[in-house]
């Protein structure tokens, strides 16, 4: 027996009091209490199932939750067609839900969860009739009825073909009813009720058949508080004997066969609070169990301890002889040609029919509505409608004179499914916007093995080398590698080609903000699959859905995208197969200053290499390094940008011209289409708000504005491509020989020549994680061993910007220096490749006792690295940052050794005489404690001063003040001196005049030759609206000693 | 069960101007039919001390709302920048979009406001008295806070029951001041209903 606690199974640490598996087994429900409300949650149950599933971070765990309980919810009950669920809890209601099929996922609007539901299941039915809380539900066999009993004594029956229809209250019991349960074949109920009592009910009238009180009169043990029973019989020897799990209020649980007299097993102490409920899984030798205390288990148990399950027609045999013949234990086939014994089969047959007929119906008006939002969608685009909602909504005026708006409907509901295919805002139409991705696949990829559609769950199969063509040994691998490293790195990182990060500055406003702030995952569905592909997939396994991925929250109109697939796509295309992978995502307007493109690929080994076979032929002999190639693929869509809303659409070999197959290179911004058409395969594209390139056959790279102009005649590649990105102007190209190129196509200059990753990827088994480009043009490799390089242009080295394993990091403690708001500073790509800041350095002191000196070295050491990096990474928020915490850290340890920072001065203002350009004077200068210079950068912010020093004489900081801010605050105020440096040398140490001169600025001015003085931090504001931006944290108590 | 539920508000031409009037796009999705009307609400908090400031800046039935997902623009002058304590004019405060059903709000979509000036000048030096025309407003509107009220949607008695025990979610509620008060009854509205909205009174 194997024993498993899933902690990634709750509902927030509340009590758990329900659970159900699906029938089909692959997902199982949780009912209980939620934040302020009842909640049932959908959970996938293959991650509790295989370990690798639930390390597989694109498989998702939650499917959907439900809030609309009002109060707790008892119970949760599949249908036994699991088209059903029934929950029923506290707020006296039983609620039905299905699965709204239609719907991609999506989140609630405003929710802090924003986890995605990956499945919509939706209420269609309330039912209200009891008037207590209602503390179960159970369906009968074949689904027809639907029992539930309550506090209030009863216990109703539903008719589960036509709710909310009540087909009989049973009376009787004369206390609360606890549970219910049916017979195998829905001949009777049986309900077991706190008066100690258990009564069994006919269904051919809804009368009592017998109540069984004697057992209970005394040996009724109080704590047994659940029990089920489940997984008929088990036939080991020649008798046939039940399998039962009993939770108990003890916390303990025993499995007994009735075979034995004794429990199979039993464990005590798996939870913390009483059991509640138990679920079997399908094959029978697994069960989940919930507890009070909010946690779930589940145990697996082999087929040596339980025996071996009878098959369906021995339990039906023995039902049969059981109970007599009955409807439900007649499979469908038999049922036809079952002789009719009694008039429930008679009903049934025709319900049967009914249900036909309904179905017909149903799906007849499901294709009419579908077609008719297509209609709509095809006349004009839901981007279009919104754009003219305001002109095209109907306002009226109510009698008394109110306005009174006609909404305009997008949606039709049917039947609990939405029949439209649009959530908040993506046209569907050959015109897709959003992240929608389409990959269209050679039939060959169906050989392929289980790893494919971990690839094509990866949101960017255009730009990552999926396994395509032909079934290759280290494809597995490959996709494995990436997808892994994806989501490993910087959870905060986001793994999208088209989602540019963007930390909101308020985030910080409140620190329930900071908690949530990266989150919002999208998760694709796979949707529409010819049936004989899906049929095939299936067996292997390839229908996974994506786990919900983490991605920065990012727009400041943050809509979501919930493309999907449209199915009449199929019969458009005429394509023979055609998998649509569907990905949700939070658009983002994507900030200037931090725009990134990360993609992932990994990096095979030679071994694999050679084994691999590839249509591509390459020109150049075989390196030692070979990246993954993009393999083609007939169409593909990526998202460039959201706002403006930018999409390229690629479509391969779609027409002929005398017998020459062109592909079609479409572009779509903000509505705006332009199309051109390539005389080669497209491979992989790669986009930006300026530039849109793609790569073809035959190494040619064609670069495109995002006009549509072509700006160059292609460009012939060394070798075939791996990976092609834009960011701005810059196009970089990454070759399967492992060369790496940046071109700026604005200037037409090259930033990056065919840089080899031989240096940084030689000799191990080292993969590329991550790439980014920054907004400057500079690449940056995230390696799988946890380092990152960049590329200097300018020194053509490889620099290295940050190490997961850096000792330095790991025992410097800054934090004493951080601004409160540290969160969104740190936005930038020294961040995204560095990840969130961990407490490491703080823990190290607490954990080893790194002695005060040691620690305030490895933290100065470790700041100026931060401080390099930023520097070489040309981001100009993060140098800030990491400039500023390095000064405040130094004046805060009030170091009597020699501080360093490092200054670097910029022409930002024609009368300063600071003015050397950046790059002559970034040589380390030499401050004393307390003085530090600081400046902007040539790339900071055009038009924007960032200086932290003025001459205005107001802004100055006397020592006295300074004195005083430290008593009042504790937190030490820097003084900033800037500095010309005279050279690339040490300055001479100052005499320290922060806090001991008598007379504030002139003194210090007298005592120091050039540069005026001026305060950092909080002082420094007023002349700095980036900083104070950038540091709300010293923006207050600036303001609130403003009367001082 | 909330038969409304808001599926999107996105903030149409956002920063914009202090005068310039305020743009929702308002997605929601209804699961039955309504009989009546819903109403929906702009309230503008003036100053976080007190609700005294708050301004509702329109307020629009909309209707009829069948079952189904439907969109409006919801559009209403700017506020009366006299009715705005100076001390208040430039900073954070918050906007709120309400919707009623029946008179009992049932949703509260908060978002903080930035209001500033553009110009590094006026920034650095801000004049005395507030000028309203240099203002510029920036609604955060990736992160709005959404408050969900239990209200009765059949107007039915013995639904009524089980939702007077049910706390309303205070816990998410905005902090500048916008927690719903409880006790303040509006006309109209069904005694037992707690109707989680104080600035209508105002």
């Amino acid at each position: 027996m194997k024993l498993l606690k899933p902690t990634w199974v709750n509902h927030n640490g509340k009590p758990i009091f329900s659970v159900d598996i699906h029938p089909d087994g692959t997902k199982f429900a949780t009912g209980g209490q939620g934040q302020d409300s009842g909640k049932v949650v959908i959970w996938n149950m293959s991650p509790v199932l295989q370990e690798d599933d639930e390390k597989d971070e694109n498989i998702p765990k939650m499917l959907c939750q439900m809030d609309n309980h009002l109060a707790c919810v008892n119970c949760v009950r599949w249908s036994n067609s699991g088209m059903y669920l029934a929950s029923g809890g506290d707020d006296k209601l039983i609620m039905v839900w299905k699965r709204a099929t239609y719907i991609g996922p999506s989140t609630v609007f405003g929710s802090s969860g924003k986890l995605a539901n990956v499945e919509q299941w939706r209420c269609v039915s309330i039912l209200r009739s009891h008037s207590g809380d209602v503390m179960d539900v159970a369906w009968s066999p074949h689904d027809a009825w639907l029992a539930s009993c309550s506090v209030d004594n009863t216990v109703v029956i539903w008719n589960a073909v036509k709710f909310p229809e009540i087909l009989a209250t049973l009376r009787g019991h004369s206390g609360l009813v606890k549970g219910l349960t049916w017979d195998p074949v829905g001949k009777y109920i049986a309900s077991q009720a706190d008066d100690r009592s258990l009564k069994v009910w006919r269904t051919l009238d809804w009368q009592l058949e017998t109540s069984i009180t004697k057992p209970f009169d005394e040996k009724f043990n109080p704590k047994i508080f659940k029990k089920k029973q489940k997984n008929g019989s088990s036939a080991k020897p020649s008798c046939p004997y039940c399998c039962c799990a009993v939770g108990s209020k003890d916390r303990s649980l025993s499995v007994w066969l009735t075979c034995l007299k004794r429990p199979l097993v039993v464990i005590h102490e798996l939870f913390d609070k009483s059991i509640m409920d138990i679920s079997w899984t399908l094959n029978g030798l697994g069960i989940l169990v919930c507890s009070m205390d909010g946690s779930v288990a589940f145990l697996d148990f082999s087929q040596d301890e339980l025996g071996d399950p009878l098959s369906e027609e021995e339990k039906s045999r023995i039902h049969q002889s059981t109970y007599g013949k009955s409807l439900a234990i007649m499979t469908e086939a038999q049922l036809s040609t079952a002789v009719i014994e009694n008039p429930e089969m008679l009903k049934y047959q025709r319900r049967q029919q009914q249900q036909q007929l309904d179905q017909k119906s149903a799906s007849a008006r499901e294709t009419s509505s579908a077609t008719s939002v297509a209609g709509v969608v095809n006349g004009e685009s839901l981007e279009d409608i919104r754009k003219n909602l305001l002109k095209k909504q109907v306002e009226t005026r109510t009698a008394d004179g109110r306005r009174r708006i006609t909404p305009l409907c997008i949606a039709q509901l049917d039947t609990g499914d939405f029949s439209t295919a649009f959530f908040n805002s993506i046209p569907l139409s050959g015109s897709l916007a959003g992240t929608m991705l389409s990959s269209h696949n050679n039939p060959q990829l169906l050989p392929l093995d289980s790893s494919t559609p971990n690839s094509f769950g990866t949101s960017k199969p255009s730009t990552e080398p999926v396994a395509t063509a032909g079934a290759r040994p280290a494809g597995d691998t490959v996709s494995k590698d990436s997808v892994n490293a994806t989501s490993t790195p910087a959870a905060s990182s986001p793994s999208v080609l088209t989602t540019p990060s963007k930390i909101e500055p308020m985030k910080a406003f409140d620190s329930r903000f900071t908690e949530r702030s990266k989150a919002t995952p999208g998760a694709p569905a796979l949707t529409s699959v010819t049936p004989t592909t899906m049929e095939r997939l299936k067996e292997q396994n390839l229908v996974k859905e994506l786990r919900p991925r983490d991605l920065l929250e990012s727009s400041s109109d943050s809509d979501e995208k919930v493309p999907v697939a449209k199915p009449s796509s199929l019969s458009k295309r005429k394509l023979e197969l055609e998998v649509e992978t569907v990905e949700k995502k939070k658009k983002g307007r994507p900030r200037k200053e931090s725009r990134l493109m990360p993609v992932s690929l990994s990096v095979q080994s030679p071994a694999a290499l050679t084994a691999e076979k590839d249509a591509v032929c390459l020109s150049v002999p075989a390196p030692a390094l070979k990246l993954p190639m993009p393999g083609p693929q007939r169409a593909f869509t990526l998202q460039v940008s959201s706002d403006p809303s930018m999409y390229i659409e690629v479509e391969n070999e779609v027409t002929a011209v005398g017998g020459v197959k062109l592909s079609r290179l479409k572009c779509n911004r903000e509505g705006k289409e332009w199309e051109t058409v390539l005389t080669s395969r497209i491979l992989t594209a790669a986009g930006s708000c300026d530039v849109v390139c793609v790569a073809c056959e035959k190494r040619m790279l064609s670069v495109f504005s995002a006009c549509g102009r072509r700006l160059l005649p292609p460009i012939l590649l060394p070798s075939p491509i791996s990976t092609l990105h834009c960011t701005g102007f810059y196009v970089m190209a990454l070759t399967a020989a492992a060369t790496l190129s940046v071109w700026d196509v604005h200037r037409q200059v090259v930033v990056v020549k065919e840089e080899s990753l031989h240096s940084i990827l030689a000799g191990s088994d080292m993969t590329v994680s991550q790439i980014l480009l920054t907004q400057h043009g500079i690449p940056v490799m995230n390696l799988s061993d946890g380092k990152a390089y960049c590329f200097n242009p300018s020194l053509s080295t490889w620099n290295l910007v940050s190490d997961k394993q850096d000792s330095l990091a790991q025992c410097a403690d800054f934090r004493s220096s951080l601004p409160p708001q540290d969160a969104m500073l740190c936005s930038g790509p020294l961040a995204i490749v560095q990840g969130r800041a961990s407490t490491s350095g703080r823990q190290a002191a607490r954990l080893f006792s790194v002695p005060h000196v040691v620690q305030q070295e490895t933290t100065l050491a470790y700041l100026e690295n931060q401080v390099a990096a930023a520097l070489t990474l040309q981001s100009s928020h993060e140098y800030r940052h990491w400039l500023l915490l390095y000064a405040r850290y130094l004046v805060n340890e009030g170091s009597t050794e020699e501080g360093a920072v490092e200054g670097a001065t910029a022409g930002h203002r024609a009368e300063s005489p600071l003015s050397a350009p950046l790059h002559r004077v970034s040589g380390a200068a030499r401050y004393s404690e307390g003085q530090v210079a600081c400046l902007g950068l040539p790339w900071l912010q055009q038009g924007q001063d960032h200086t932290l020093a003025t001459d205005n004489a107001q802004d100055h900081l006397s020592p006295r003040q300074a004195t005083e801010g430290r008593g009042d605050t504790g937190r030490r105020w820097a003084v900033l001196r800037q500095h010309r440096p005279s050279s690339l040398g040490r300055l001479p140490l100052f005499p320290g005049p922060v806090a001991s001169s008598e007379e504030g600025s002139s003194a210090d001015n007298s005592s120091l030759p050039s540069g005026p003085l001026c305060r950092a931090g909080a002082g420094a504001l007023p002349c700095c609206p980036g900083v104070s931006e950038a540091l709300p944290g010293l923006a207050s108590p600036a303001r609130s000693r403003g009367g001082h | 069960m909330a038969k409304v539920s808001v599926l999107n508000v996105a903030v149409l031409e956002n920063p914009s101007p202090f005068h310039s009037p305020f743009r929702f796009e308002i997605s929601f999705e209804c699961s039955e039919d309504l009989a009546d009307d819903l109403e929906w609400k702009i309230i503008y908090v003036g100053s976080a001390e007190s609700e005294e400031f708050d301004q509702i800046l329109d307020s629009v039935l909309v209707g009829p709302v069948p079952a189904g997902r439907h969109m409006f623009v919801f559009q209403a002058d700017a506020p009366n920048p006299s009715l705005i304590p100076e001390t208040d004019a430039v900073g954070v405060t918050v906007v709120l979009i309400t919707c009623t059903y029946h008179g009992q709000e049932f949703i509260r979509v908060g978002y903080y406001v930035n209001n500033e000036y553009p110009s590094p000048e006026l920034r650095e030096s801000p004049p005395p008295k507030p000028d309203f025309s240099q203002l510029q407003r920036n609604i955060l509107a990736s992160n709005p806070r959404v408050t969900r009220f239990h209200i009765n949607w059949d107007n039915n008695m013995d639904s009524l029951e089980a939702i007077e025990n049910q706390d309303p979610a205070l816990g998410c509620g905005l902090p500048l001041s916008c927690a719903p008060v409880k006790g303040l009854g509006l006309p109209g509205c069904i005694p037992g209903l707690v109707p989680e909205n104080s600035m209508d009174c105002i």
